[in-house]
């Protein structure tokens, strides 16, 4: 689900990357779902070739999925094969998270990888030559920098999986087989129909994407340069045209926007494989996290085990990390120069702090760290500084209380419990009540003195996509600002820098200053939108 | 007999005060029959209507107001009783309460207390109860006020032994301030566990199970202890997480808050304050 601001947030990235003409397209599809072209056009009331630009620039930067479905046509009508796009949020959020992947490339691969990088998330999408073509163009001749080199380092990027294959460009996702929706119906017990059941009921964004994605073996294959040169490799260039097979007639498909893209299609086309950068950095606040909360040796040993099964992971938000033997993990802390110093005591006592329950004697014993509990805490933290700042200390340790409880209270226990006067923690709970941080439920007594008492509760779920638009919320604020404090110093901007002296100095290193308070403050919040969304 | 029933009636639904007049009415002497008759209705209304008048009995002049609320009083036990309901129950007049508590304070059979529920309201119990939790609040309240000063030095003192400890259990801390006298106040266990609940809320503390192994060595695998954190950014209060170092994270307006309404970041003070830098 997209909330209010993380929609506003994506529409102010994409307006101010690609200008307001593409944003407005990408607002309705944000804002309607999946649309053809067709009504596209109607929504938005621009013209055809407008908005198909817009598509095509939404595509190439990776925002939006293309895919044809058949429409069944009604008595006596053909049936219609018809082009649908779908809006891709994360990738649009993803955006400015880019200065955050680069560093990442920079400091594992070095700087010549990053340039390359650079160029990639730049254009959305490039093929092999086109890296190459931009490097003759940008880098300094004289280095003799060769073009091996610059493959080389392609191929260290697609080998850590910074990069990878694009999806395909328009995959046709055909009607459910008789089979498939019998099975929905009757709801069979065989295993191999529950998988079928499941599938169909995927959403057909769902299957848009799965459809489109890369196989598995392919996705991170760089074949030979003269390959890809001379022999077009028609066969791989789309695996889906044979797993479709003849379904798909290319003929018949309203391939509204293929003539932007024909001539690429001939060549494989790479992409930023954001996924892995999600991962990375999931993995990177995982161990911060346990490194506070606990102490180095910890944050040592999980950056080793999740450093081992990188590649083995199945999915981003892994619940669990995948398991290792005692053996494997201890040498994998060795080989960082940090680890180097910690004996197998050392390491045991950190699982064990990482929640692992450890065997008096272990054999075949494989460890595997929970990482869900771990996002999860994280989460709690910083909902909590929220809770705190805004609202103070009281409010802090009533809403832990609550948190930590996860079922409802009453006021006076709340009161008791957190040594918070009664008439001020009935004051704070509405308050916090009012804001939508709590879940209240009245009880009436009948009998009693008393007759009415209220109860109390953390609602988790609501609370946490409550606070995510808040985050939102807060980034589109200073994107907003930054842009306005530019703005208003658009003068000072147009002046040669050696120009700049005195009053028009102070300004200028002033402006600078605010920006690099806004942006740092950005990233540092696109942290939580991350733990909130992506983790 | 026909009258005297239909009177028996009148005098059971408007009780004394039918008495009263018809007791003051002049009977003739001579009459022996009236005579007669009217000691029958006073008969009847001492027996006949006295459940229905159990109370006005009660404060029949063999008991003076006074004695009345005592045993009231004392009847509610350490929950004792509001000054509103007194004269309800015993449907003495206003006056006459006031008058009967000012003096039953005085002699120190009754002690005004403090109901926690509602400050404002007197409230009184008999000498020999102490007020009920209820009442006061629990044990963390005085006069209706939280003991906040006694509550922060039992804190610190609890932190100052975990922190020489390093682990402690809630026995462990308990017995340390039995041994050492830290306080002069008796403290109980329950309270001190009380004391230790509120600093992991305030995440002072953390509450961790001994793993028997290192600082745990000693503590049975499994008991809940208390520990400040070694970790760089536990045992020293709650860290400011990302969201809640901007303005925005922390704003009370931020549900009004939009690009081009009245609150907006542009015109935003609190992002103007914040952006204030000196040159
Ligand atoms: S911009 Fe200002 S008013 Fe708006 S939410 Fe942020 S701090 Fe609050």
């Amino acid at each position: 689900m997209i909330t209010q601001h993380g929609l506003k947030l994506g529409i102010n990235l994409i307006s101010s990357y690609f200008g307001d003409i593409v944003a407005k397209v990408c607002e309705c599809l944000l804002r309607k779902g999946t649309l053809s072209l067709g009504q596209i056009v109607r929504l938005t009331e621009l013209s055809r070739e407008n908005v198909k630009n817009s598509l095509l620039v939404l595509i190439q930067h990776n925002c939006v999925q293309a895919f044809t479905i058949q429409q069944e046509g009604g008595f006596q009508e053909e049936t219609k094969i018809i082009t649908q796009y779908m809006v891709l949020f994360d990738i649009i959020i993803h955006h400015m998270r880019f200065p955050k992947f680069l560093a990442i490339v920079s400091e594992d691969l070095g700087k010549e990888c990053e340039e390359i990088f650079e160029g990639l998330l730049q254009h959305g999408r490039l093929s092999v030559n086109q890296i190459l073509e931009r490097h003759k163009q940008t880098s300094n001749q004289s280095e003799g920098n060769s073009q091996e080199a610059v493959q080389e380092n392609f191929s260290r990027l697609v080998n850590a999986r910074y990069v990878e294959r694009c999806p395909a460009h328009q995959p046709f996702l055909a009607p459910l087989t008789e089979e498939e929706t019998a099975a929905k119906k009757q709801g069979a017990k065989s295993a191999k129909t529950r998988r079928q059941m499941a599938e169909a009921s995927e959403t057909l964004e769902q299957r848009a994407l799965a459809e489109a994605a890369p196989m598995e073996s392919i996705r991170f294959l760089v074949e030979s340069f003269a390959e890809t040169k001379v022999d077009e490799q028609n066969s791989e260039e789309d695996p889906h045209s044979v797993t479709v097979g003849e379904k798909r007639k290319q003929g018949d498909l309203d391939l509204d926007i293929e003539d932007g893209t024909r001539k690429k299609k001939k060549e494989v086309l790479w992409r930023a494989n954001f996924e892995e950068f999600v991962r990375h950095l999931r993995h990177k606040a995982c161990i911060a996290n346990v490194r506070t909360r606990f102490d180095d040796g910890a944050g040592i040993v999980l950056n080793a085990m999740l450093e081992a099964t990188r590649s083995t992971e199945t999915k981003v938000k892994m619940e669990c990390s995948v398991p290792l033997s005692m053996n494997t993990i201890f040498e994998e802390v060795m080989k960082s120069e940090a680890g180097r110093s910690m004996t197998l005591e050392r390491v045991r006592a950190a699982l064990v702090q990482l929640g692992c329950h450890l065997p008096a004697i272990g054999i075949d014993e494989t460890y595997s760290i929970d990482l869900k509990n771990i996002i999860e805490l994280a989460q709690n933290e910083e909902v909590e500084s929220i809770v705190l700042k805004r609202y103070g200390r009281e409010a802090y340790r009533i809403f832990r209380l609550l948190s930590k409880a996860g079922h409802l209270l009453e006021t006076d226990k709340i009161s008791d419990t957190t040594f918070v006067d009664k008439k001020d923690a009935s004051k704070i709970l509405y308050k916090l009540w009012k804001d939508d941080y709590l879940h209240m439920e009245k009880i009436a007594t009948y009998g009693g003195k008393q007759s009415q008492f209220l109860l109390w509760k953390v609602n988790k779920k609501s609370l946490w996509e409550h606070v995510l638009d808040e985050m939102y919320h807060a980034g589109l604020n200073l994107r907003l600002r930054t842009a306005y404090e530019q703005e208003q110093e658009k003068e000072i901007l147009q002046i040669p820098r050696e120009k700049l002296v005195g009053e028009l100095a102070k300004r200028y290193k002033r402006l600078r200053k605010v920006r690099i308070v806004l942006e740092s403050s950005l990233m540092k919040l696109d942290d939580a939108i991350m733990l909130f969304h992506d983790f | 007999m026909e009258m005297s029933k239909s009177l028996r009636y009148i005098i059971a639904v408007c009780g004394g005060e039918f008495i009263k007049f018809i007791t003051a009415i002049s009977i003739p002497s001579n009459s022996e029959y009236m005579r007669k008759f009217f000691f029958s209705i006073r008969m009847s209304q001492s027996q006949g209507t006295s459940t229905v008048k159990r109370k006005r009995q009660d404060s029949s002049p063999a008991q003076t107001p006074e004695q009345v609320l005592l045993s009231l009083i004392k009847s509610k036990g350490d929950m004792g009783i509001w000054i509103r309901d007194m004269k309800r129950e015993t449907n003495l007049p206003e006056n006459l309460v006031t008058k009967a508590v000012k003096s039953l304070l005085v002699q120190k059979l009754i002690k005004e207390v403090v109901n926690i529920q509602s400050k404002g309201r007197k409230h009184y119990m008999a000498a020999e109860f102490e007020p009920s939790k209820e009442l006061t609040g629990g044990t963390w309240y005085v006069g209706g006020n939280l003991d906040m000063a006694f509550i922060s030095v039992l804190k610190d003192s609890c932190l100052k032994i975990i922190r020489k400890m390093k682990v402690a259990t809630l026995e462990g801390i308990s017995d340390f301030f039995k041994r050492n006298k830290i306080i002069t106040v008796e403290c109980t266990t329950p309270q001190i566990a009380e004391i230790l609940r509120s600093m992991v809320l305030d995440n002072e503390i953390i509450e961790v199970k001994s793993t028997g192994l290192g600082d745990y060595s000693s503590i049975p695998i499994g008991t809940v202890c208390y520990r400040c954190a070694t970790g760089i950014g536990l045992g020293q209060g709650p860290k400011i997480g990302a969201m809640a170092s901007t303005p925005c994270g922390v704003c009370p307006m931020i549900s009004q808050c939009t690009p081009d309404g009245i609150i907006s970041p542009k015109t935003c003070v609190y992002f103007t304050k914040w952006l204030d830098f000196d040159f």
